[in-house]
């Protein structure tokens, strides 16, 4: 019973037969100048071509990458200046703001970063806005098309008194991908970073859209490969990999969400009525079809997860980073959760793997020992 | 019901001393100590696997579990020891400096202070009243690490490992369905890690290239690199090409010299009399006579008739001990009783 699709997804077997031939037969490197080299170098564009075309892009305007933290760290070392972020930012968001001079705005006590705080936050030196579609941890979806709308007035503004310093809004959207519609027109974003391991693809392959104005700069040098922006020889199969995984990604959406949305909402249900000082966090509207973040005041979560491990269900405290850390998440104290409920907090995020029958039997088990643990920390 | 806080680092023997406590109706709660480890920039630390398996164990069992920050004094007491013992020539044990100064002292204080009754590790080692035995297990028996703790400490520890052998523990562990019972054993000294020591003492101490002198004839065989890496009876890594193999028998730390020698029977590799400092009795004071020693973990006991005068002791041994390094613990037997030991000056 694996709850945890926000940390990885089990390569969709669709997209493992897709790759697999470029990985032997089709191994050309893309830049040789042979014909089945050309073969495999038009496979590789068309693969950009219809990621591009699932985002709403063009194929020319995609970077590849090795996962969405190098489209982020590329994003902000191309851009840099003053840059607006979010507190709940995933680590490679916060650790490139990190960089440059920086304002964090604060997220509210569901998660979301408003259009206005953003606002508030750009200054005339603010040079790139960042903001990730939705929130690994609580699920919050935020309102993108607003603060893009922010960017684009600020934009304006500064046109209008003559000032170039230009403002970009990038969004990493790797946790949305499966269940949102990602367009980069319709969400008004000039910079977007997607990762195939998040969408059923393979791991490592992850790539960064940025519109036509926006100028990046290399950070890795060589052959001049990915429009000179980053070299190196291309990993064409987990392109072909990652173009699958959008395609069926875009197939199912409506469907998948749907059903993920039902399922969430029946564990929660069952959670909620058998724990009533339960506590929920993440918009109740605006949230991931699939993520479900609750915490049981005064548990150890850890301890939570080691007792469902063992009865094989598997879960999330927290961020899977913050957790190995052994520090509290910094979402969760960002949103105010008062440490004894940050500290029995689980995250679970439903998905392919998910069915009516491994939810209803992983909220069975959940229930039993999360009881037990109350019953124990009683006891005391 | 008793209240037992029970030492638990990850591993299978510490996580079988909790299921056997909690069987034998012990109130037993399970607490990791964190110790000093090296923080490598970037890199995971490598505690916190065990941390989690303890804590994997803890939750098996059903038992409350925590963690005791004890890195700032394991830091000062254990690993500024080492290295400061590493300068001054001699070969020290961590592993019995952290027993007296850690783990039989500060956990069991804190941990009495937290409310346990007592404590208990999993040692291979046994007690009664006070009084150290060896294991059952004379083969894993771990009473070498535990000679400098006191009998205060003792009355108040339970090693109930003690009783058993190594592979029914193992079994035990399995029958248990303990998450660790398969769990590889750890080996050497826990905060040098991977490295070793010679590694681990370069970060701490200047490099200082020096001779390594023939003892017989007085010549220059090579260059080492610092006389703190070496130690008395050592024969690899001298670097000194063909032939019959070196072993170190001396150095100078003043003149950072190294001395070797191809001859086993060198005198200075067999001691027939050791002198020990800084001698610890366990219980009272024994009466001076025949006992048997061990000059380090898993050594065969030797026999050795044992003078001592406050708390400096001579021991001349029936049989010359090979290779035996200023620093070095040597430990008192009395039968299966462990009574103390010394360090050798």
């Amino acid at each position: 019973m694996y709850l945890d699709h926000a940390a990885a997804t089990p390569m969709d077997p669709k997209v493992l037969v897709a790759m697999q031939p470029y990985f032997t037969d089709d191994f050309y490197n893309p830049s040789a100048p042979y014909s089945p080299a050309i073969v495999v170098r038009r496979a590789y564009e068309a693969a950009k071509d219809s990621i591009g075309h699932a985002i709403g892009a063009k194929g020319e305007e995609i970077v590849m990458t090795a996962g969405a933290t190098e489209s982020v760290n590329l994003a902000f070392n191309s851009i840099g200046g003053h840059v607006v972020t979010g507190n709940i930012e995933h680590h490679a968001v916060l650790e490139a703001a990190k960089l440059f001079e920086h304002t964090f705005v604060e997220a509210d006590p569901r998660g979301m970063v408003t259009a206005d705080s953003v606002k508030a936050a750009i200054t005339p030196e603010t040079r790139l806005v960042s903001i990730a579609l939705a929130n690994n941890e609580l699920g919050t979806i935020q309102p993108i098309r607003d603060i893009a709308e922010v960017v684009r007035k600020e934009r304006e503004a500064r046109l209008g008194r003559g000032d170039h310093t230009p403002i970009y809004l990038h969004s990493d959207a790797s946790q949305g991908v499966g269940q949102l519609d990602v367009n980069v027109a319709r969400l008004g974003v000039d910079l977007l970073t997607l990762n195939a391991a998040k969408v059923y693809g393979p791991k490592q392959v992850g790539l960064l859209w940025s519109a036509s104005h926006v100028e990046l700069k290399p950070q890795v040098r060589g052959g001049g490969q990915e429009r000179g922006i980053r070299s190196g020889t291309e990993n064409v199969a987990g392109a072909i990999g990652f173009a699958k995984a959008m395609e069926l990604a875009s197939e199912h959406r409506r469907y998948e969400s749907d059903r993920l949305s039902k399922l969430r909402d029946s564990l929660e249900s069952k959670l909620t009525s058998a724990f009533s000082d339960a506590v929920l966090s993440g918009h109740r509207k605006h949230r991931l079809a699939g993520h479900l973040h609750i915490s049981f005041p005064n548990l150890d979560a850890e301890r939570v997860l080691f007792a469902l491990e063992s009865r094989n269900v598997l879960v999330a405290t927290g961020s899977a980073c913050a957790a190995n850390k052994g520090t509290r998440s910094h979402v969760l104290t960002a949103i105010g959760l008062a440490p004894e409920v940050a500290d029995g907090s689980l995250r679970m995020t439903l998905g392919h793997l998910s069915n009516d029958e491994n939810i209803a039997k992983a909220a069975e088990i959940i229930i039993e020992e999360v009881t037990r643990e109350y019953e124990r920390v009683r006891a005391r | 019901m008793t209240k037992v806080y029970v030492g638990m680092s990850g591993g299978v023997d510490s996580s079988l001393t909790a299921a056997l406590l909690k069987e034998q109706g012990y109130n037993v709660t399970g607490v990791y100590m964190k110790n000093w480890t090296q923080d490598l920039p970037g890199m995971k630390c490598p505690w916190a696997d065990d941390l989690a398996d303890a804590k994997r164990v803890a939750v098996q069992l059903g038992i409350d579990f925590k963690v005791f920050d004890f890195e700032n004094e394991y830091k000062h007491k254990v690993v500024d020891y080492m290295i400061e013992e590493y300068k001054l020539g001699r070969t020290p044990n961590p592993d019995i400096m952290c027993n007296q100064e850690v783990k039989f002292k500060l956990f069991l204080e804190t941990a009495l202070e937290d409310g346990a009754d007592m404590i208990a590790t999993g040692h291979y080692a046994r007690v009664e009243n006070g009084v150290l035995k060896q294991a059952v297990d004379t083969n894993k028996d771990q009473t070498y690490f535990l000679y400098r703790v006191t009998e205060e400490a003792l009355k108040k520890t339970l090693f109930p490992l003690g009783e058993f052998k190594k592979p029914q523990v193992r079994e035990m562990a399995k029958e248990r369905g303990l998450y660790t019972a398969a769990k590889k054993d750890s080996q050497g000294i826990c905060f040098v890690g991977q490295i070793g020591i010679r590694e681990f003492l370069s970060q701490y101490v200047e490099q200082v290239a020096g001779p390594i002198i023939d003892k017989k004839t007085g010549t220059v065989l090579g260059q080492h690199d610092g006389a703190i890496f070496y130690t008395i009876g050592q024969r690899h890594g001298l670097d000194l090409g063909g032939g019959l193999p070196y072993y170190v028998v001396g150095k100078n730390m003043d003149k950072n010299e190294v001395y070797v020698t191809t001859d086993l029977n060198d005198d200075t590799l067999w001691k027939p009399v050791l002198d020990l400092i800084n001698v610890h009795w366990i219980n009272q004071t024994p009466t001076e006579g025949e006992f048997t020693i061990r000059v380090r973990h898993r050594a065969a006991l030797a026999p050795a008739t044992v003078n001592f005068e406050g708390d400096t002791a001579k021991l001349v041994l029936d049989n010359s001990e090979r290779a035996v390094a200023a620093g070095q613990s040597v430990v008192i037997y009395d039968g299966d009783v462990c009574i103390g030991g010394g360090i050798i000056a």
